[in-house]
């Protein structure tokens, strides 16, 4: 009887344990890192805008949830609601400019100002086109 | 239907030049999911938007990817399983205000506006019909609708393992603000 007794609270105390390591791990991860996360692709903001425009399926499906480091000219820095966005005017159309938006991570929300104007090299996960920009978010200034 | 979207963004795009266009690039879209055992809230402050004041013609655009959830499994979920973003990377409405004869665009105010179209999720199309509002003001145009997408009618398939987490009627809240297309 003591044996069972002893087996039973095991597995309970194992079961809590297994409880807790997934509500912390496994429910409540954090989110992927992107700042240190290794880039899929290198490549200039021109081209990257180039191939979504002339083909957004292939592209999409060759960036689309991937983490990519351009290098642009960045043209300035918009700041709707609670974003920081970098904007890189790349082409026009008649909505206006477009190009690629990247939205910075809350570390990077300050320098980021200091480049407008400059060519700058910005990594982040691609989350696709939107007919007139390529949108790239959770950004980092790579340096 | 991506025909008729871009034939609609293209329509648009060219009568652009004469003025009557109003844009956004960062409209907010939030949805909302609440059951007894789990409230779901993700934002979208991305969207691209376009409304066209002479014909009433109105469309956004919001890529899925850029939905953000407070909780990364949520969002891992949403993307692979629930909506397939990598097969259905956005989602559209393109559509047309229908009573534009009651809205004055070029006086400030808070006008009730019903909007007829397209809502187009995981890569299923279903004809909309939703009130909101268009606030005028100084020159910009403030776009707001709460509204109930019933997700089996877009064929998202939740698993039974937590089919009681996710509301059947999910709530989506429009949110925008226009300006005038730039020349």
């Amino acid at each position: 009887m003591k044996k069972v007794l002893k087996l039973s609270l095991l597995v309970f105390v194992m079961g809590l344990v297994a409880l807790v390591l997934g509500y912390k791990f496994i429910y409540n991860k954090p989110h992927p890192d992107f700042e240190k996360a290794k880039s899929d692709f290198s490549i200039s903001g021109a081209e990257l805008f180039s191939q979504f425009k002339n083909s957004s399926q292939q592209a999409a499906s060759r960036y689309n949830g991937k983490v990519i480091e351009i290098k642009a000219l960045l043209n300035h820095v918009e700041t709707p609601d609670s974003l920081t966005v970098a904007v890189f005017i790349l082409g026009e159309g008649m909505f206006g400019d477009e190009g690629i938006r990247c939205t910075m991570l809350p570390n990077y929300r300050k320098d980021i100002w200091t480049y407008e104007g400059k060519e700058i090299k910005l990594k982040g996960y691609c989350t696709g086109f939107n007919e007139t920009d390529v949108i790239i978010e959770s950004c980092s200034i790579v340096q | 239907m991506k025909k008729i979207t871009i034939l609609i963004f293209t329509f648009i795009i060219v009568s652009a030049t004469f003025g009557q266009k109003y844009v956004t690039k960062n409209g907010h879209i939030k949805f909302y999911s609440e059951t007894p055992v789990e409230t779901i809230e993700a934002h979208n402050r991305q969207v691209n938007s376009a409304l066209d004041i002479a014909t009433g013609d109105f469309v956004f655009k919001v890529l899925i990817k850029s939905f953000e959830f407070e909780k990364a499994l949520m969002q891992e979920h949403f993307n692979e399983n629930y909506l397939e973003s990598d097969k259905f990377p956005d989602a559209t409405f393109t559509g047309k205000i229908t009573n534009l004869n009651s809205i004055d665009f070029a006086k400030d105010g808070k006008y009730e506006a019903e909007v007829e179209g397209f809502l187009k999720i995981h890569g299923e199309t279903k004809k909309v019909n939703e009130k909101g509002t268009f606030e005028v003001s100084v020159g910009k145009i403030f776009g707001k609708a709460v509204f109930m997408v019933h997700i089996a009618d877009y064929k998202v398939k939740i698993p039974n393992t937590v089919i009681n987490n996710i509301a059947e009627d999910v709530e989506v809240t429009v949110d925008i603000g226009l300006e005038p297309v730039k020349k």
